[in-house]
C-alpha cells in the first residue's frame, strides 16, 4: 500500500504549484486542529478539500487567510516561502476567499461591501465602476448602490464573488458555496468557476462535504480527517464510495452513514444543487448489503457495525407512501402563512404527519425552513393557519402550548434555543418540565438528579457530570440532551430540525436511530432537513418546500433527484 | 426692544450652553456608530473641565488647559477602550465605574486645592456681531466655540466618508463580517472612543476655561448623559444630534433666565426636558430601528 | 466574613453557601483579584500621599467612623441597609439579562411615594409605615416597570431607558418638593421655605433595636437582610428563579422552554425597581437622615447599590457583606474629614475597588478563552444585558 506521501508526490505535476502548504500546524490547548499538512494547488485548477465537520478544513484555511496563526510550516506561493500575519497580507498575496456567513454587513451598500478590507482613499465612482466591470466580465448582475440587506441569498454570493474577484486572486477559497443557493445559482456559481479557472488561470480551493458536488467539480481532491491529509487524488481517478471511506475512516457500510455522507442512493444522479454531472457519477448506490469494492488502507475503526435498519423506516401498520387520510393525523399544519418585515416567508403551508410516520421536509436553505421552526419552537406567531395535534388546534399565543399540546421538537440551531450553555446538564434535561421536579415551591434536586440521571444513561449522554454546564458537553452530546429532554415529554409528535448538522458520523448514526425508534414508538416525526440524503433516508415522505410554499409531496420510493429537483426549484413535479 | 434683547440673550446663553454639548456629542456620536454605548462621556467631560483648570491655572494659559482637557479625555477613552474591547468587560460597568471614580477623584481634588481662574479670549466678528437678534449670540464668544465649525464636518466626514468611517460603520453594525473581512473591530472601537475622548475633553474644558473659569465640584452635572440623550434624540444620525443639543442648551437657558423673565414656567419641566425628548423620540419615531446592531456589544472573535 | 471572592461566574448557584462561596475556576480568579485590590489599595494610599495626607491616618478615622464603637456600627448599619436593597434588585434584574441602571431614580421615587402616604394619609400606627413602605415598592416598581413597556412596545433599549428615566425622576421630585400643594414643607410665620418635605410623622419611621450608646439595630436592615434571604431562595431554589436564570442565560431557549419572557423579564426589572424603591422608603424613614422628602437624598445610594451588585456578582448573600464594605466606607468618610482628607477619597477607593473586583474574573474567562482557541468557550459576562432581543 502506498502511503499518502508518496502518492501526492506522484500527483504533484512538475509545475509549480500557485500554493504549496508544508507541515502545516496548529493545535488549540489538547486539540490538534491541523497536523502536518501538505497541500498543493495548480494554476488553472479546482481543489476540492473535502472533510467532516471539525476535520480541519475551516482552520487550514483561516491560516491562509491570515485570521489564524498556525503553531509551525511553511506557506510557500509559487517558490517563495511566505507569512500571512493579518488578512490583508493574504490579499496581498493573491489569496482571496468567498465567505459563506457572516461577511458582509447589511446595513452598508454593495461597493461598500466591495471595498471593505482594502486600505487608502476611498473613491465611491471608481468603486462602483469596478463592481460594474466584475459583473459584466463574469455576468454577475448587481446594483453597485443597493444595499446588501435588500438582496436575495444568491444575490448576496454574487456580491461575495465580486468582491473577492475584484482583487484579481490569483487563489480563490470558497467555503461550502452552494449551501444556501438554488440550483440555478448553483449551476451560475461553477460556471464562474469554471470560467475563473480555465480561462484566467487561477486556482481555486472549493471546501465542501458534498461528495457528488466535489466529484463534478473539482480537478483534484484533498480529504482531510481530524487535521491531517489522509488521501490526495486526481478527481476522476477516484470514486465517491472511495472519497467518503478516507473522509470517515471506515467502511461506509450503513445507509444512513452514507446518507450522511452525502451519497445519495437512488439513480445516480447528484443530488440537486450541483451541476450536472460530467465526472464519474456516484454510479451503484452503496446499499447496506453491498459492500465497497475498495477497502482502505486503514483498517475500519469498527469493523461491525450496527445492524443494518429497514431501508424505509416505517412503522408496522403505517402505510408507507402516504396514506395519512384514514388515521387522524398526529401533526396537521394547515394554511400557515408568516410575514417578515413584508416579506412572505412560509406562504399557505399545509402538511400532515401521521403518527408513526417520519416526513420529511426538504429544500435548500432559506426557503422557509428556520420560519417553520421557529414556529413550531413558540418563537414567532403565524399571520394565518393553524397547527393541529392529534386533531386539536394549539393555541399558539399562549407561550409553551405546543409542548404541553405534545410537541417536542430539536431546533435548528441548539446554542441559540435548543439548550443553556451556562446551565448544566441535569438543569437542561428537566428544562421543559421544572414543575414536574419541583414540589411546595420549590426546585427538588434530588427529583432533577433522578431525572436526569435516567435520561442520561437511556440516551447515553456522555458528560463530565450532571452539574457540568452544558456547554462542556460535545456537540452530539448536547443534541441528545435536547433529544433526551423533548422526548422524555412523551410526545406524539417530534419535530426535528436539521438534526444532524454539525455532528459527526457517529452521533448522526445515533440521530437516525433514535428518530427511527421514535417513529416506531409511535411518535409522528417532522424532519426538517437540507440533506437530501438524510431525508432519503429516513423519511417515508418527502415534501419539499421552495420560497416557503410547499411544492410537492412525494412518496420516497418515488422521489428520484430530478423530481425533488425540480420541486426545489419550485416547479410542481 | 427689550424683548428682542431677551431673545438674543437666551440664544447667547443657549449657545454657551450647547457648545460643550455640541463638541462631546460629535464624539458619543462616532463611538456609537462603531457600537460603544460610551456612558463615562460623563467622566471625561468631567475630568477634562477639573485638569483644565488644574492646568491654566499652573501654566496661567486658557489655552494650555484647554489641551490638558483633549488629553484626559484621550486618557479615559484609552482606559474605557482597554477595558471594554481588550478585557472586554461590559462596557456599561466600566462606564459606571469610571464615572464614579472621575467624580470622587475631581471632588477630592478640588476640595484640597485652589486655582486661579482663567478663561479663554473671546472672539468677535466685526460686522456679523451687529446682525440684529442673533448677531450678537452667534459672532461675539469663546474662541473655541469655533472650533465647531472644524469638529463638525470632520466628525462628519470621518464617518461617512473616510475608509476609517467606512470600518467604524461595519464594527458598528456587524462586527463578525467586519472581522472576516479584516477588519481589526476591537482596535477600531478603541480608535473611536479616543476620538471621543478627545472632544468630550474639549467640551468639558470648554466649560471649565471657556464658560466659567473655575471648577466647581461636580460641574458637569450630568451633561454626559445628556450628550447621550442627544444621540438617541438624533437617531444616531449627526445633524438631528446637534439639533437635540441645541435645542437642550436653549431649555437650559430659559431655565435660567426664568426668574429675571419674571415667568412661571416649570423650572423642572425644562431640566427634564433633554431626557424626556430622547425618550419620546425612541417611542414616538420608533428611532431604535436606526441603532447601530451592536451597540453596546462586545467582539470576542469565534463567538457569533 | 464568608469569602466574597467573585470568582468566575458560576452556573447558577445552588445551594445557600454556594452563593456565598461560588464555585471558581482554578485558583486564578481569587489571586488575581487580590492582586488588584491590593492594587487598588495602594494606589488609594499613593493618592492620600501624594495629596499631603496620611494613609495609616485614614485608616484609622476610616475605621473610627465606621467600626471602632457601637455608635459607629450603628451608622454604617444605617448605610449598608438601603445599598443592600438596591442591590438585591440589581441581582433579580441582571440575572434575568436585563441590565437596570435607573436604581438612583427608583429610590427617589420609592421615597417619594412613602412621604406622600406618610404625610397626606391620615393613618397613625404601624399601618402608616407599612403602606408606606408598600407605596415605595409599588411606585418604584411600576416606574421601573415603565422602561420594560417601552421596550416591550418600541424596542426602547432597557440600559438607555433606565437611565434616563433616572433623571426624570430627580426633577419629578424636585417638582414635588417645590410646590405647596404636593410635598412641600408648610411654612411657619415668615421663615422661608425649602425644597423639602416636612418631617415624616413618628408612626412613619422606622424604629430600631437596641439603646444608645449600644449598637442600635433599625429595622431597615432587617428589610434589607430579609429580603436578600427572600431572593436569594427565590432565585436559586424555586422554579420560578430557574426559569429567570434560563431568561438571563439564554432567552431564545427559555421562550422555547415555554417561559413568557416579556411577563417574567418585566416582573424581573419591576422587582428591582420596587426593592430599588424600598430603598427609597428606607433612606426616608430611617434615621440615616433627616426624614424629610429632599431631591438630593438618594445620596448616590442607587449607584452604589448598582456597584455593590457587580462585585457581587449578582449573588444576593454574596452582597450582604459587600454592602456592609460600602457602608463601612461610607460611614468611615464622615470621619476622614477630620484628619484633612477630604471624605470624597472614598469614593476614589470605592470605585477602585469595584474594578478591582469585577475585571479579574473577567480577564481570568478571557484568557482561559483565547487559551483554548475559543472552542470551549468559558462563560461569559452575567452583567450582560442579552435578553432584551427577545424579549421584544
Amino acid at each position: 500500500m502506498r502511503t499518502v506521501d508518496e502518492r501526492a508526490r506522484e500527483l504533484t505535476p512538475p509545475s509549480t504549484p500557485a500554493l504549496r502548504l508544508r507541515g502545516i500546524s496548529k493545535r488549540y490547548g489538547p486539540v490538534v486542529a491541523s497536523d502536518d499538512v501538505d497541500l498543493d494547488v495548480e494554476h488553472g485548477e479546482i481543489h476540492g478539500l473535502l472533510g467532516e465537520n471539525g476535520a480541519g478544513k475551516s482552520t487550514l484555511m483561516k491560516i491562509l487567510l491570515g485570521l489564524v496563526q498556525r503553531d509551525s510550516g511553511t506557506i510557500m506561493r509559487g517558490d517563495t516561502p511566505v507569512d500571512v500575519h493579518n488578512p490583508q497580507a493574504a490579499v496581498a498575496l493573491g489569496i482571496g476567499m468567498v465567505h459563506q456567513h457572516f461577511s458582509l454587513i447589511d446595513a452598508l451598500t454593495v461597493w461598500e461591501n466591495v471595498i471593505l478590507g482594502d486600505t487608502g482613499r476611498i473613491d465611491r465612482a471608481a468603486a462602483c465602476r469596478q463592481v460594474e466591470e466584475v459583473s459584466r466580465r463574469y455576468g454577475l448582475p448587481i446594483d453597485p448602490a443597493a444595499r446588501v440587506d435588500r438582496l436575495s441569498a444568491g444575490e448576496r454570493q454574487r456580491v461575495e464573488l465580486i468582491k473577492c474577484l475584484r482583487r484579481d486572486p490569483s487563489v480563490l477559497i470558497l467555503d461550502e458555496p452552494t449551501s444556501v443557493l438554488t440550483q440555478a445559482e448553483s449551476a451560475e456559481l461553477f460556471t464562474v468557476l469554471r470560467h475563473v479557472v480555465r480561462a484566467e488561470n487561477r486556482a481555486v480551493i472549493l471546501i465542501s462535504h458534498k461528495l457528488a458536488e466535489i466529484t463534478a467539480a473539482t480537478d483534484r481532491v484533498t480529504v482531510l480527517r481530524k487535521g491531517r491529509v489522509v488521501f490526495h487524488s486526481a478527481t476522476r481517478d477516484t470514486t465517491p464510495p472511495e472519497l467518503a471511506r478516507w473522509m470517515v475512516g471506515r467502511d461506509v457500510s450503513l445507509r444512513a452513514e452514507g446518507a450522511a455522507l452525502g451519497m445519495l442512493p437512488v439513480d445516480g444522479a447528484p443530488p440537486a444543487g450541483t451541476a450536472p454531472a460530467e465526472t464519474a457519477s456516484p454510479g451503484t448506490p452503496p446499499s447496506e448489503d453491498t459492500p465497497p469494492t475498495e477497502p482502505p488502507a486503514e483498517p475500519p475503526a469498527e469493523p461491525a457495525a450496527a445492524p443494518a435498519p429497514p431501508a424505509v423506516a416505517a412503522a408496522p401498520g403505517v402505510p408507507s407512501g402516504g396514506a395519512a387520510t384514514e388515521i387522524v393525523p398526529a401533526l396537521r399544519l394547515s394554511g400557515l402563512t408568516v410575514t417578515t418585515d413584508g416579506v412572505t416567508v412560509l406562504s399557505d403551508l399545509s402538511l400532515d404527519v401521521a403518527p408513526g410516520e417520519i416526513v420529511g421536509l426538504y429544500g435548500v436553505e432559506g426557503n422557509g425552513q428556520s420560519t417553520l421552526g421557529d414556529l413550531l419552537s413558540g418563537l414567532l406567531l403565524p399571520a394565518s393557519g393553524t397547527v393541529e395535534l392529534a386533531g386539536r388546534p394549539v393555541e399558539l399565543e399562549r407561550p409553551g402550548a405546543l409542548h404541553r399540546a405534545g410537541l417536542g421538537i430539536i431546533p435548528e440551531d441548539r446554542h441559540s434555543s435548543g439548550v443553556v450553555l451556562d446551565m448544566s446538564v441535569a438543569e437542561n434535561l428537566v428544562m421543559k418540565s421544572v414543575g414536574d421536579v419541583s414540589g411546595r415551591g420549590f426546585v427538588s434536586r434530588r427529583k432533577m438528579h433522578a431525572v436526569a440521571r435516567r435520561l442520561a444513561a437511556e440516551f447515553n449522554i456522555v458528560a463530565p457530570s450532571l452539574d457540568a454546564p452544558v456547554r462542556s458537553l460535545s456537540g452530539g452530546n448536547q443534541q441528545r440532551v435536547v433529544l433526551a429532554r423533548e422526548l422524555s415529554a412523551g410526545p406524539c409528535v417530534l419535530v426535528a430540525a436539521q438534526p444532524t448538522h454539525g455532528l459527526d458520523v457517529g452521533a448522526i448514526e445515533d440521530m437516525y436511530r433514535r428518530l427511527r425508534e421514535a417513529a416506531s414508538g409511535g411518535v409522528a416525526v417532522l424532519l426538517i432537513s437540507t440533506e437530501l440524503e438524510e431525508v432519503m433516508a429516513l423519511a417515508s415522505r418527502i415534501a419539499v418546500i421552495s420560497s416557503g410554499r410547499i411544492t410537492g409531496v412525494l412518496p420516497t420510493a418515488e422521489a428520484t433527484a430530478e423530481r425533488l429537483g425540480m420541486l426545489v426549484g419550485g416547479v410542481a413535479a | 426692544m427689550s424683548a428682542a434683547d431677551d431673545i438674543s440673550t437666551i440664544l447667547s446663553s443657549g449657545i454657551r450652553l450647547a457648545v460643550p454639548l455640541a463638541l462631546a456629542a460629535c464624539g458619543e456620536y462616532l463611538a456609537e456608530r462603531a457600537g460603544t454605548m460610551n456612558i463615562s462621556l460623563e467622566a471625561m467631560m468631567l475630568g477634562a473641565a477639573f485638569g483644565s483648570v488644574a492646568t491654566a491655572s499652573a501654566t496661567g494659559s486658557a489655552t494650555a488647559g484647554l489641551v490638558a482637557g483633549v488629553l484626559i479625555g484621550l486618557v479615559i477613552g484609552f482606559v474605557h477602550g482597554n477595558l471594554a474591547h481588550r478585557l472586554e468587560i461590559n462596557t456599561f460597568v466600566v462606564g459606571l465605574v469610571l464615572n464614579a471614580l472621575m467624580l470622587g477623584l475631581t471632588s477630592y481634588l478640588i476640595t484640597i486645592s485652589s486655582f486661579d481662574s482663567h478663561q479663554v479670549a473671546q472672539v468677535s466678528v466685526p460686522w456679523l456681531r451687529d446682525i440684529p437678534l442673533i448677531g450678537h449670540p452667534l459672532f461675539v464668544e469663546r474662541w473655541p466655540v469655533y472650533l465647531l465649525i472644524l469638529v463638525i464636518p470632520l466628525t462628519w466626514w470621518l464617518v461617512e466618508r473616510s475608509r476609517w468611517g467606512l470600518e467604524l460603520r461595519a464594527v458598528g453594525e456587524q462586527p463578525q463580517a467586519a472581522d472576516v473581512t479584516g477588519i481589526r473591530v476591537n482596535l477600531r472601537r478603541r480608535q473611536a472612543l479616543l476620538w471621543c475622548g478627545a472632544l468630550a475633553g474639549l467640551g468639558g474644558a470648554y466649560l471649565a476655561v471657556g464658560e466659567v473659569g473655575s471648577f466647581n465640584q461636580n460641574m458637569t452635572a450630568g451633561r454626559g448623559y445628556i450628550v447621550i440623550a442627544a444621540v438617541i434624540f438624533g437617531a444616531w444620525r449627526l445633524g438631528r444630534t446637534l439639533l437635540g443639543c441645541a435645542l437642550f442648551g436653549l431649555a437650559d437657558a430659559m431655565r435660567l433666565a426664568l426668574p429675571a423673565l419674571g415667568l412661571t414656567l416649570n423650572s423642572q419641566l425644562l431640566v427634564v426636558a433633554p431626557y424626556l425628548l430622547a425618550l419620546l423620540a425612541m417611542l414616538v419615531f420608533a428611532t431604535g430601528n436606526r441603532e447601530p446592531k451592536a451597540l453596546g456589544q462586545p467582539f470576542e472573535r469565534g463567538s457569533t | 466574613m464568608t469569602a466574597t471572592s467573585p470568582g468566575a461566574p458560576s452556573g447558577t448557584g445552588r445551594r445557600l453557601l454556594g452563593l456565598l462561596a461560588p464555585r471558581t475556576y482554578g485558583w486564578q480568579t481569587p489571586a488575581a483579584t487580590a492582586v488588584a485590590v491590593l492594587a487598588a489599595l495602594a494606589l488609594s494610599s499613593a493618592l492620600i500621599a501624594v495629596t499631603g495626607g496620611s494613609p495609616s491616618a485614614s485608616v484609622q478615622a476610616l475605621y473610627q467612623g465606621s467600626m471602632a464603637d457601637w455608635t459607629a456600627w450603628t451608622s454604617t448599619l444605617l448605610y449598608t441597609a438601603p445599598l443592600l436593597l438596591v442591590a438585591v434588585g440589581a441581582c433579580v434584574s441582571a440575572r434575568s439579562g436585563l441590565f437596570n441602571i435607573g436604581q438612583e431614580g427608583q429610590v427617589l421615587i420609592g421615597a417619594l411615594a412613602a412621604a406622600w402616604v406618610g404625610l397626606r394619609l391620615a393613618i397613625t400606627g404601624p399601618a402608616l409605615l407599612v403602606l408606606m413602605l408598600l407605596a415605595a415598592a409599588l411606585a418604584a416598581g411600576a416606574w421601573a416597570g415603565l422602561s420594560s413597556l417601552m421596550h416591550r412596545l418600541r424596542g426602547v433599549n432597557v440600559v438607555v431607558s433606565t437611565m434616563l428615566m433616572t433623571f426624570v425622576a430627580q426633577q419629578v421630585v424636585a417638582y414635588a418638593v417645590n410646590m405647596p400643594w404636593l410635598l412641600q414643607e408648610s411654612r411657619v410665620g415668615n421663615a422661608p421655605v425649602s425644597p423639602q418635605s416636612n418631617p415624616m410623622p413618628p408612626s412613619g419611621l422606622l424604629g430600631s433595636f437596641g439603646e444608645y450608646p449600644g449598637l442600635q439595630v433599625n429595622g431597615g436592615l432587617i428589610l434589607a437582610v430579609g429580603a436578600a434571604v427572600l431572593v436569594a431562595v427565590a432565585i436559586t431554589r424555586t422554579p420560578w428563579g430557574f426559569r429567570l436564570t434560563m431568561l438571563g442565560r439564554n432567552p431564545l431557549a427559555a421562550k422555547h422552554a415555554g417561559v413568557r419572557v416579556n411577563a417574567l423579564g418585566g416582573a424581573a426589572l419591576a422587582i428591582s425597581g420596587a426593592l430599588a424603591g424600598l430603598a427609597g422608603a428606607v433612606l426616608l424613614a430611617s434615621p440615616v437622615g433627616v426624614n424629610r422628602l429632599q431631591p438630593g437624598m438618594a445620596m448616590n445610594i442607587g449607584w452604589d447599590g448598582l456597584l455593590v451588585a457587580l462585585v457581587a456578582r449578582n449573588r444576593p448573600l454574596a452582597a450582604v457583606p459587600v454592602a456592609l464594605l460600602f457602608g463601612v466606607l461610607r460611614s468611615g468618610g464622615g470621619f476622614l474629614a477630620a484628619t484633612g482628607v477630604p471624605s470624597f477619597l472614598v469614593d476614589v477607593v470605592k470605585a477602585l475597588l469595584v474594578l478591582a473586583f469585577v475585571a479579574p474574573p473577567v480577564v481570568v474567562a478571557l484568557a482561559r478563552r483565547r487559551r483554548s482557541g475559543g472552542r470551549t468557550a468559558g462563560p461569559r459576562q452575567e452583567a450582560a444585558p442579552v435578553a432584551e432581543e427577545a424579549i421584544a
